[in-house]
């Protein structure tokens, strides 16, 4: 554990001060500081009062003297998680290093990420006036001027998908405009990207956060967009081929597990040859997925990227016998066969002729082509009625393809409830959509033919829903003399689907279930050089899973076949998933809020029923719009970009956070105030009227590196001629819980009059106000040089405030010092004089968290505060800075508000008795 | 740091060796080739919203000796440190000019920058394109880009003969001296002893505690000032490390930064007193304030029944029931606020505390005396931070508070009926209001304490308000212009008790700062003197303003001496000097004409 002398928490005036004042001493100090750069806020403001110094001068060379000194040792972007009190009087501190997601000692503070970075949140460093991105930079002047990018953890969407890709990632890029980029990004993990774009479930549509709201972004969609643009505007497929490893591997079967793993290795350098038994490449995506979901010319564009990275498709290439490739040179095999094989009903009549499988009947309609082929296996049934058996997918497919194929009449009969089905609302919705009808509650019991062996009806049985089963869903019972038959002339048996089992010469052990028995995690089989994955392996799932598993396994071989462990090895290096509800009270808190581009509504229905793709694509501006509706749950949405850009390879997305022990001497908690938040003065019109600001916003308005270069309204970029001050929002107000006076308001308002006046010498300042408290040094002087530039101070607390369309704002106030009538003015600009509140985390550092809960400290331990939440100081008169706990000082305006004076000097008399402490303990320790 | 005036009278001083032709006792090392840094700040738009700083590179970046110019928006951010690191190592650097603001606010940080990167920091110059180029010419952006290039070109020429330096290093005694035993400096002499440091505190009056000592209850914590008083007076007997002289006063200050002696005139018994002599490396000033006294007639001063804040607050801190005076009970009273502040009495200063107090002083009268009627007759309430608890308290408790205008002060008179007080209340639309009271209370603020002698004999700085003067409010603001002389408490302007203790403290921790250390360094920008041509007229002697000169017998001639660690580098002695045998380590003659040279190239251009 390292030690130090003190610990100081909070790298703001009041701690940077202490923290240089300990080290001048001798003394060895840790400061640990939340944001990414110390400084906290003075460094924000634009000049300070009553010497209108700018406020940089003043605080960068105390910030770089707060890394740079020889006996202070900073830590930024990090929080000091809890603090306990030894025995002995010393401290034992729980520091966590947030990942600042970049090497710091690599990292030159150029700002390409920040350049590439596709996501945009309010800039706090700016008090949200402007954007900054997910990778950025605090502030020009930060110390240490290096890159954080900021990860609150997972997006719901990214973390949800079982393939693996970065949802969040290609939905920011698509909103940045970067269609291409967002097709590269998902083929990162797959190169099925217009095959998902149609055919996935996009369970990530199921996490969006705004799901809750107005509903979820078209993710799924998006996908498509980029990948039908992407299609659109290429020639033919355009990947890099890598240099060869020399090393060969063999997948057998093309389905998506297959290509997703042919992919993966081909892009390692791996010579790969995918086998598939079928005449076409693709496996379900061609055979058994309808076209109207997924046109062939889709999965063939898909499949171009596999075959243009070298890898070879062998079609019609039946593998019998794992050996004879190991003898043709294959260092490993992948087993990625699928569930071929449909379940049989398990009723007489089953080989009457008229009896389909569900994948045989999908297969066998795709294979022909159209309905009118000769090989249709409906052809010579058109206009006829099918019962489909079955509730799955595979089942609402069969249904709607029998439609397609002429059926005049088609049932699903299932002998569950609607419930229970597990096929996809939306599948069974479209089904409806398509006149299919439903029977729900029945069992086949048997298929009666006529004399020549073809199908005439169905008799079923109706059933009953009892106890759960395994499975969860309630286990159907037959009712005793329900029979009844339905008059049919197919019978399509979507019952089931499952794998081929132990058919491979080599020795792959098999499950009784038929799937190949392979390790979950490393997908291995009992033989170490093959490996299996998808439905072969899990069972029937779906296309997204079958993708994820084709990209484990090639990692899995890969790491196999350079001698790497396969145990322990994380293939997606995932935060946690954020918090939704963090991110709507994220979202609301945000002083300026976003326009909704509206909820995509879902394709209309189509005219007539076809195998022509139903789903219309999104246009370049709905994909913009629907886009720019992300949350950017996570914040970073790893679009991968700012790696790609930064030039000295500093950007590790899978850094992880790392918790020190230290253990101290004394502590300084000089964790500073949290502004007034203004929007809680509603009628006040923060966070509604455009051109109503804060205090806090109007100085950086004013400052060297303001973001508009010029002071002007933010809602229309108006140079302002007619500014009113508010004063006291927040303050002396018993109506939001605070009586106290914020204390620094008057003085920094009074310095932003001056400021504005030199500015924009044409504008008008008023100052509407309860009692002007310029009581310090200089400090009424400087209230009446104001007033001699032409400043108005008005007496007088504001109503009430409410905007023209023009965006000028109507101030409702009482005029005491003209009579005390009620009088309206109207200005262009607000700028409300806001105060602080407390910053409660401060109530954490010693184990007392401001819910109540978390670890408590040893009896007596606890840091006490007072009534408004400020760290309490026990003796003010003598001992300023001193509080409950021996050893632990505060300093600055953790005690109550403070303006940046008065801080630097109670830093001072905290220091000295941190200085007091420690010389008694040094004492008691040599006695 | 700024120079003590001199007096400098052309019909006396001495020609100027250097008129009519160059000088040729330039230094030799013009010629050696140099290699200098040259870094153009934008300050973010502080300086580069005037001057092109482009401009200054381009016509910077091929002067002689110049390898590297660039500009820069932040030179003093980490990220401009660390460039012109880089550049000082990557180029071996031996010279660096920064181009931005006055050097009172970055000196020290450049020559950081040098230090780190292996560079001799005082071959660092600084050149203010900012106060005295860019804030000055706001109005004519291309005259400010020519005389910011002629100031870059002066500086540049200063640093081509600048010589490597090495700091001065003293040695620091381990004691400290107070003066002034009140809340703050005794509180200050407390914390020295438990830093480690030996503590001498002299205190004017026979008594111990200052104001505070003479307090009962005070605001916001109700304690006893009396009380605090002795509780800090008893800290003190425990502590062997702090002498106290009490009906003392300083007499005499010699020696220099880290190692002052001081005299102390300590009174005996009678008239007698005698003299002893302190060395200490710091010197802690809190002698406090003195009340403002208003002259008869101003606000009915001297009128029956009307008295200041301080008396008044004597009179509640003696009463136990109902309010008397003068043996009459005190039925109504007013107060008027900023009597000999804001502006009243000569005194532009807001004395801070008196609104609060006098807000505690009335929550207290009404708690003696619920029925009285109590005026608060104002301009602004400044009860700031939690204070403002007691001004809530203070209405809740009854008081009435009357906003008069900033023009219309109240005006104290007596009729036959006794004392009234006519004010314009703004509160109620501006009525005028007759109160008749039994007691009006001038709330009186807080004005500089008369020191003249004290301020004569440290050299202290004096505020335009008439306080004592920090060097920076935010960056240093215990320090003073005098190394190692520290100002703390009301001595520094008006400050409650709780905030007067605080700046006690963070003297101690300034104090502890330069002295625990042991040596401290000071600035080798010193004058010295070429005893082969001194002939000793002891006219610099004279010049001096610290006392750093004098005479020295050299064999068997008698020359000047200066003092390394006592002179401040202000130059007073160089022009003086008929033999131009002195010379300013940093601003040698040769450097000064550079830059004039440098000026005046852009200037006739």
């Amino acid at each position: 554990m390292t030690t130090y002398d003190a610990l100081v928490v909070g790298s703001g005036i009041a701690g940077m001060e202490s923290a240089l004042k300990l080290g001048d001493m001798g003394y060895k100090v840790l400061l640990v500081e939340k944001e990414a750069s110390v400084g906290g806020r003075m460094i924000l403001l634009s000049k300070v009062f009553p010497t209108l110094d700018c406020a940089s001068c003043i605080s960068t060379p105390k910030m770089a003297a707060s890394i740079h000194h020889p006996n202070v040792t900073a830590m930024t972007y990090a929080e000091v998680d809890g603090i306990e009190r030894l025995d002995g009087g010393r401290f034992k501190a729980k520091v966590r290093q947030k990942p600042r997601f970049v090497d710091e000692a690599a990292c030159t503070g150029c700002q390409q990420c920040e350049l590439a970075c596709t996501v945009a949140v309010p800039d706090q460093f700016n008090y949200d006036l402007v954007a900054r991105r997910a990778a950025y930079i605090a502030f020009p002047q930060a110390v240490p001027k290096k890159a954080v990018i900021e990860r609150q953890g997972t997006s719901p969407c990214s973390y949800t998908c079982p393939a693996g890709i970065k949802a969040h990632g290609y939905v920011s890029l698509i909103r940045s405009g970067e269609y291409e980029k967002a097709f590269q990004l998902v083929l990162e993990a797959t190169p099925l990207v217009g095959t998902l774009g149609r055919a996935c479930y996009a369970p990530c549509e199921g996490e969006c956060t705004r799901g809750s709201l107005e509903g979820s972004l078209p993710i799924r969609r998006l996908k498509r967009f980029a990948a039908d643009t992407h299609y659109a505007s290429e020639s033919g497929p355009h990947v890099e081929v890598p240099p060869t490893n020399g090393k060969r591997v063999a997948v057998v079967g093309s389905g998506p597990a297959g290509l997703t793993a042919a992919w993966q290795l081909a892009r390692r350098g791996y010579a790969v040859k995918i086998f598939e038994a079928a005449p076409v490449a693709g496996g379900f995506l061609r055979i058994a997925l309808p076209a109207y979901r997924l046109p062939a010319e889709v999965v063939e564009q898909d499949i171009a990227n596999v075959t243009a990275i070298g890898v070879e498709i062998a079609t019609n290439a039946r593998v019998t016998d794992v050996e004879t490739l190991r003898k043709d040179g294959y260092d490993a095999v992948l087993l990625a066969t699928g569930t071929p094989r449909s379940t049989p009903l398990g009723v007489p009549g089953e080989k009457l002729e008229g009896v389909y499988g569900g994948l045989d009947f999908l297969r066998a309609v795709r294979l022909a082509g159209t309905a009118a082929a000769a090989d249709n296996p409906l052809a010579d049934r058109h206009g006829k009625r099918v019962v489909v058996v079955g509730g799955c997918n595979v089942a609402m497919d069969a249904a709607r393809t029998a439609v397609r194929l002429g059926a005049t009449e088609t049932t699903i009969a299932y002998r569950r409830g609607r419930e229970e089905m597990p096929a996809h609302t939306a599948e069974v919705e479209d089904a409806e959509r398509d006149g299919v009808r439903f029977s729900f509650l029945v069992a086949p019991v048997e298929v009666i033919g006529d004399t020549a062996g073809r199908v005439t009806d169905l008799r079923c049985r109706r059933m009953a829903l009892g106890k759960p089963d395994a499975s969860g869903r309630r286990r159907p019972e037959p009712i005793a003399g329900s029979d009844f038959t339905i008059p049919c002339d197919a019978v399509v048996a979507a019952v089931g689907m499952a794998a081929k089992g132990a058919v491979y010469g080599g020795g792959v052990a098999a499950n009784e279930n038929g799937t190949l028995a392979a390790d979950k995690q490393t997908l291995q089989t009992n033989v170490p050089w093959v490996f299996a994955a998808g439905d072969a392996t899990t069972g029937a799932s779906d296309i997204t899973r079958a993708v994820g598993q084709g990209r484990r396994a090639a990692h899995m071989i890969d790491r196999w076949l350079n001698g790497m462990p396969l145990a322990d090895f994380e293939l997606d290096s995932l935060l946690e998933v954020v918090d939704k509800n963090k991110v709507t009270s994220r979202q609301s808190a945000y002083a300026r809020h976003g326009i909704h581009g509206g909820v995509v509504e879902g394709p209309a229905p189509a005219a007539a029923l076809t195998f022509d793709e139903i789903e219309a694509p999104l246009t370049e501006e709905q994909a913009r719009n629907s886009a720019g509706d992300c949350l950017d749950c996570g914040v970073c949405s790893e679009c991968q970009e700012c790696v790609k850009a930064c030039p000295s390879d500093a950007i590790h997305l899978d850094m992880k956070e790392h918790v020190e022990e230290v253990e101290v001497g004394a502590v300084v908690v000089a964790t500073g105030y949290k502004l007034f938040t203004a929007d809680a003065k509603p009628e006040y019109g923060f966070g509604r009227y455009k051109n109503v600001i804060t205090g806090t916003q109007m100085d950086r308005l004013l400052a060297p590196t303001r973001p508009f270069n010029t002071v002007l309204r933010p809602g229309d970029g108006k140079v302002p001629e007619r500014i009113a001050y508010v004063m006291c929002t927040g303050s002396r107000d018993e109506t939001v819980g605070n009586p106290l006076c914020s204390r620094f308001c008057c003085m920094y308002s009074i310095k932003q009059n001056q400021l504005v006046m030199g500015a924009l010498p044409l504008a008008e300042v008023t100052v509407h106000y309860m009692d002007m408290r310029a009581a310090g040094k200089r400090y009424d002087e400087f209230y009446e040089s104001a007033k001699a530039m032409g400043a108005t101070y008005v007496k007088g607390r504001i109503a009430r405030i409410t905007e023209k369309p023009d965006g000028n704002l109507i101030l409702r106030y009482e005029d005491i010092e003209h009579g005390g009538s009620i009088e309206e003015a109207e200005y262009d600009m607000v700028v409300l004089a806001v105060g602080v509140q407390p910053n409660r985390d401060a109530e954490k550092l010693f184990g007392i968290a401001a819910d109540g809960e978390g670890p408590r400290s040893p009896a007596g331990a606890g840091l006490e505060f007072d009534e408004y939440h400020y760290v309490a100081e026990v003796d003010e008169d003598l001992s300023p800075g001193k509080t409950s706990i021996p050893g632990v000082f505060v300093a600055g305006t953790a005690s109550g508000a403070k303006d940046i004076a008065d801080s630097i000097v109670h830093a001072g008399a905290a220091v000295a008795q941190v200085a007091a402490h420690l010389e008694a303990a040094k004492k008691e320790a040599v006695a | 740091m700024s120079a003590p005036k001199f007096e400098w009278n052309p019909e006396t001083a001495p020609a100027n060796p250097r008129q009519g032709g160059p000088d040729e006792a330039q230094p030799a090392h013009e010629e050696k080739a140099r290699r200098i840094g040259v870094y153009v700040c934008h300050c973010g738009g502080n300086i580069s919203d005037y001057v092109d700083v482009q401009a200054v590179v381009d016509a910077v970046k091929d002067e002689p000796g110049v390898v590297v110019a660039k500009h820069t928006v932040f030179a003093c951010s980490d990220a401009g440190q660390q460039e012109m690191q880089e550049d000082i190592e990557a180029n071996h650097l031996d010279g660096l000019v920064v181009a931005s603001c006055s050097p009172k606010l970055h000196v020290v940080t450049f020559r950081g920058v040098a230090k780190r990167s292996g560079l001799n920091p005082y071959e660092y110059n600084q050149a203010n394109i900012r106060e005295q180029v860019s804030w000055t010419h706001t109005n004519d952006p291309e005259g400010a880009t020519h005389k910011a290039i002629g100031v870059v070109r002066g500086v540049i020429g200063r640093t081509r003969l600048s010589d490597p330096l090495e700091p001065l290093e003293v040695k620091t005694q381990q004691r400290a001296l107070v003066i002034g035993g009140g809340i703050s400096g005794l509180r200050a002499a407390i914390g020295l002893a438990d830093v480690g440091l030996a503590v001498y505190v002299v205190e004017r009056e026979r008594e111990l505690g200052g104001w505070v000592g003479k307090f009962g209850p005070m605001f916001p914590h109700e304690r006893e000032g009396r009380d605090l008083i002795a509780s800090l007076v008893q800290e003190i007997r425990k502590r062997p490390s702090i002498t106290v002289f009490t009906g003392a006063e300083i007499a005499s200050k010699a020696g220099s930064f880290g190692n002052y002696l001081v005299g102390i005139r300590v009174s005996g018994s009678g008239d007698s007193a005698e003299t002893i002599t302190v060395d200490v490396g710091s010197i802690v000033v809190a002698t406090g304030f003195d009340a403002y006294q208003p002259p008869e007639g101003s606000f009915g001063m001297g009128l029956p029944g009307v008295i200041t804040l301080p008396d008044f607050k004597a009179l509640v801190d003696g009463t136990d029931g109902p309010l008397r005076f003068q043996g009459k009970p005190v039925r109504s009273l007013a107060y008027v606020y900023c009597v000999g502040g804001r502006g009243d009495g000569g005194n532009a200063h807001c004395s801070r505390f008196c609104c609060s107090a006098t807000a505690h002083t009335s929550i207290r009268v009404a708690g003696l005396d619920p029925k009285i009627r109590q005026y608060h007759l104002y301009r602004d309430i400044r009860t700031y931070g939690s204070f403002e608890l007691l001004y809530t308290e203070s209405r809740k408790s009854g008081s009435v508070y009357v906003k008069y205008p900033d023009d219309a002060p109240p005006v104290v008179s007596t009729d036959r009926d006794g004392l009234k007080v006519t004010v314009r209340d703004l509160l109620s639309g501006d009525e005028e209001l007759e109160i008749p009271v039994d007691l009006v209370v001038l709330v009186t603020g807080a004005v500089p304490r008369k020191n003249d002698g004290l301020v004569g004999i440290l050299k202290l700085p004096i505020g335009r308000d008439g306080f004592f003067n920090e060097i920076h409010p935010k960056l240093r603001p215990v320090e003073t212009v005098v190394d190692g002389v520290l100002i703390a408490g009301a001595s520094q302007g008006p400050k409650s008790s709780a905030e007067s203790v605080a700046s006690g403290l963070a003297a101690v921790t300034q104090s502890a700062a330069v002295l625990k250390k042991g040596v401290a360094e000071l600035d080798p920008l010193v004058a010295t003197v070429d005893p082969d041509k001194c002939t000793w007229c002891g006219k610099c002697e004279n010049a001096c303003p610290y006392g750093a000169i004098e005479k020295l017998s050299l064999n068997g001639r008698e020359v000047a001496t200066i003092g390394e660690a006592t002179c401040k580098g202000c130059g007073g002695c160089v022009p003086v000097c008929p033999e131009n045998a002195i010379d300013l380590r940093g601003y040698t003659d040769g450097q000064i004409t550079a830059m004039i040279d440098g000026l005046l190239e852009e200037a006739m251009a």
